[in-house]
């Protein structure tokens, strides 16, 4: 398995946020999160990447846990997994080129990366590579803020691959794009995972994407995970569970409206 | 609509109809105190800062013959070319170089400490103190102290005034552009830190790149305070037509002091609008 996560927890301030989260993404696959607001989801993907610290669980790559591993080789493990965020983190004024040159710094001597006039031709060769695998190659040298939203995740869906990745975790990738470019981009993510045999995990706003793109879908709810089947086995109740309205008393905001009504 | 046809949880919108909530305001009593003694405050400061500063708008009005005299001596101009105005604008250009190389000389070392100060760039909090510390105290030194010091190092000329702009400047600049760092978005530096990239990678490729037009329009507005900047300058001795105002007041030639100061009137004019003009064009 290229990820696989087990047991794993995190509260903030004495608040429990996650209360062991247990899952695994195979190659060629393309699995979903779903839940409502606050449900989990980013924490799950953030300390999957190592942004957030989580309190405990394990990681593993390929069968190695991240937590036996040390300095460099904890680092050349993590970056086997590339980020794709909802708000795309681009920077708008450099070229798509650019920005995909990004995802292999890790590969680049310091000095080689100080400019874009200095990168390696390899690795600009090995960008514009991974912009054509997002069907973008001829934008390759237009600046980042002059296209699309569409466009832009796809650049950063190619980072992404430049990044040499074989993990791949969206945040809620297509949420702030319109219906078209939400439908290419998901495609996109399932091809990856398909016909590259990316382990693909995403975080999707809307069930009905995570049922006609994903191979299986993952139901947060408090922290905690409520399903994990294939796409094809969810049914209208297992959402509304997810998603029906609030009957739990400890969330306060929810039992202050109530009380107020 | 007509109101009769209003649904009862539409009506009760209505202002007219009874609330079901009471609008009552939390009541902060100690307000009103805080007013008065923050009004009481300001005032108290003005009386002592009028009494410190001497401030007697008479003596302005029983002086008036007195600058009556000066400014009737300063009319006409003094248009001579030879005399004043060859000075003048071969003066002027000194001064516009001045404030030109005070400016860009001073950009390696302002975005270095900028760099440095910034906490969402600096590599460890003890330098980022550290930095800040610097850029303080080239921001609190004025710059006229610092041709000052330079003008005893290096002697009295232009070349003084460059070196008192650059640390000036440094300060400056370094903070201004600190803090446009600071305020930038954060998330392009985040992705590429999630993609391996070390510090200095993520500085050059996210935020540096991020910032451009923030720091250039502050760049240009440096360069713009330091034509000024260089003007006063003169007056201690760095060159430029600071030089020429003060030795035409000293030698009681108002006329081509009037010519010197419509001359820097219109280089201000010239580089505002040239600073403007580039600001826009980034802007679009
Ligand atoms: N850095 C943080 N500090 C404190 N609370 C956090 C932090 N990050 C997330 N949370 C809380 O954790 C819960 C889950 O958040 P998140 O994982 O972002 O949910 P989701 O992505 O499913 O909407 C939320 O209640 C959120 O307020
Ligand atoms: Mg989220």
């Amino acid at each position: 398995m290229p990820l696989s996560v087990h047991g794993l927890r995190k509260s903030f301030n004495g608040r429990t946020v996650l209360k062991g989260v247990d899952f695994s993404v195979a190659a060629g696959e393309l699995v979903a999160f779903l839940g409502a607001n606050g449900s989990g989801k980013s924490t799950t993907l953030r300390c999957v990447m190592g942004i957030t610290n989580p309190d405990s669980g394990s990681i593993s790559i390929d069968g190695t846990a991240l937590e036996t591993l040390q300095g460099r080789e904890l680092q050349q493990a993590r970056q086997r997994m590339a980020m794709i965020f909802q708000k795309i983190h681009l920077v708008p004024r450099r070229t798509a080129l650019d920005n995909v040159c990004a995802g292999a710094l890790s590969r680049i001597p310091t000095v080689r990366s100080l400019s874009s006039l200095l990168l390696p031709a390899d690795v600009q060769q090995e960008a514009l590579d991974c912009l054509d695998r997002v069907g973008l190659a001829d934008r390759a040298f237009d600046r980042v803020g002059r296209l699309s939203g569409g466009q832009q995740q796809r650049v950063a869906v190619a980072r992404a691959l430049c990044q040499r990745a074989d993990v791949v975790l969206a945040d809620e990738p297509v949420s702030a794009l319109d219906p078209h470019a939400a439908e290419q981009v998901m495609a996109l993510l399932r091809e990856l995972a398909h016909s590259e045999g990316l382990a693909v995990a995403a975080v999707l706003h809307q069930p009905d994407l995570a049922l006609r793109y994903a191979d299986r879908s993952i139901g947060l709810l408090h922290g905690s995970m409520t399903f994990d089947l294939p796409s094809t086995e969810i049914t209208a109740d297992h959402l509304d569970t997810l998603y029906a309205p609030d009957r739990d008393v400890s969330d306060r905001d929810v039992s202050d409206r109530t009380q107020a009504a | 609509m007509t109101p009769h046809t209003l649904t009862p949880a539409v009506a009760r919108r209505d202002s007219t109809s009874e609330s079901r909530v009471a609008l009552v305001r939390p009541k902060k009593p100690l307000r009103w105190i805080t007013t008065a003694a923050v009004a009481a405050a300001v005032v108290g400061l003005h009386a002592v800062a009028i009494e410190g500063t001497d401030f007697k708008p008479g003596l302005l009005v029983d002086g008036w013959k007195g600058m009556a005299a000066f400014i009737g001596d300063a009319f006409p101009p003094d248009l001579s070319w030879e005399k004043t105005l060859r000075p003048g604008l071969e003066a002027t250009l000194v001064t516009l170089w001045i404030g030109l190389l005070g400016t860009t000389l001073s950009v390696p070392s302002a975005l270095l400490l900028a760099a440095l100060a910034a906490n969402n760039t600096s590599p460890h909090r003890l330098v980022y103190q550290a930095a800040r510390a610097i850029l303080s105290f080239f921001r609190a030194v004025p710059d006229i102290v610092f041709a000052l010091i330079f003008v005893t190092a290096v002697g009295l000329g232009p070349f003084a005034g460059v070196l008192a702009l650059i640390c000036h400047n440094t300060g400056v600049m370094g903070k201004l552009w600190a803090e446009s760092m600071e305020e930038i978005d954060a998330g392009p530096q985040e992705a590429l830190r999630t993609a391996g990239a070390n510090r200095i990678q993520q500085v050059a490729n996210a935020t540096l790149p991020m910032v451009v037009p923030q720091f250039v329009g502050l760049l240009l507005y440096r360069f713009d305070v330091n034509v000024r900047s260089s003007l006063v300058l003169g007056l201690v001795g760095a060159g430029g037509i600071g030089l020429l105002i003060n030795q035409s007041i000293k030698s009681f030639q108002f006329d081509s002091m009037l010519t010197h100061i419509l001359i820097v009137l219109v280089l201000i004019i010239v580089v505002d609008q040239f600073s403007a003009w580039i600001r826009r064009r980034l802007a679009a």
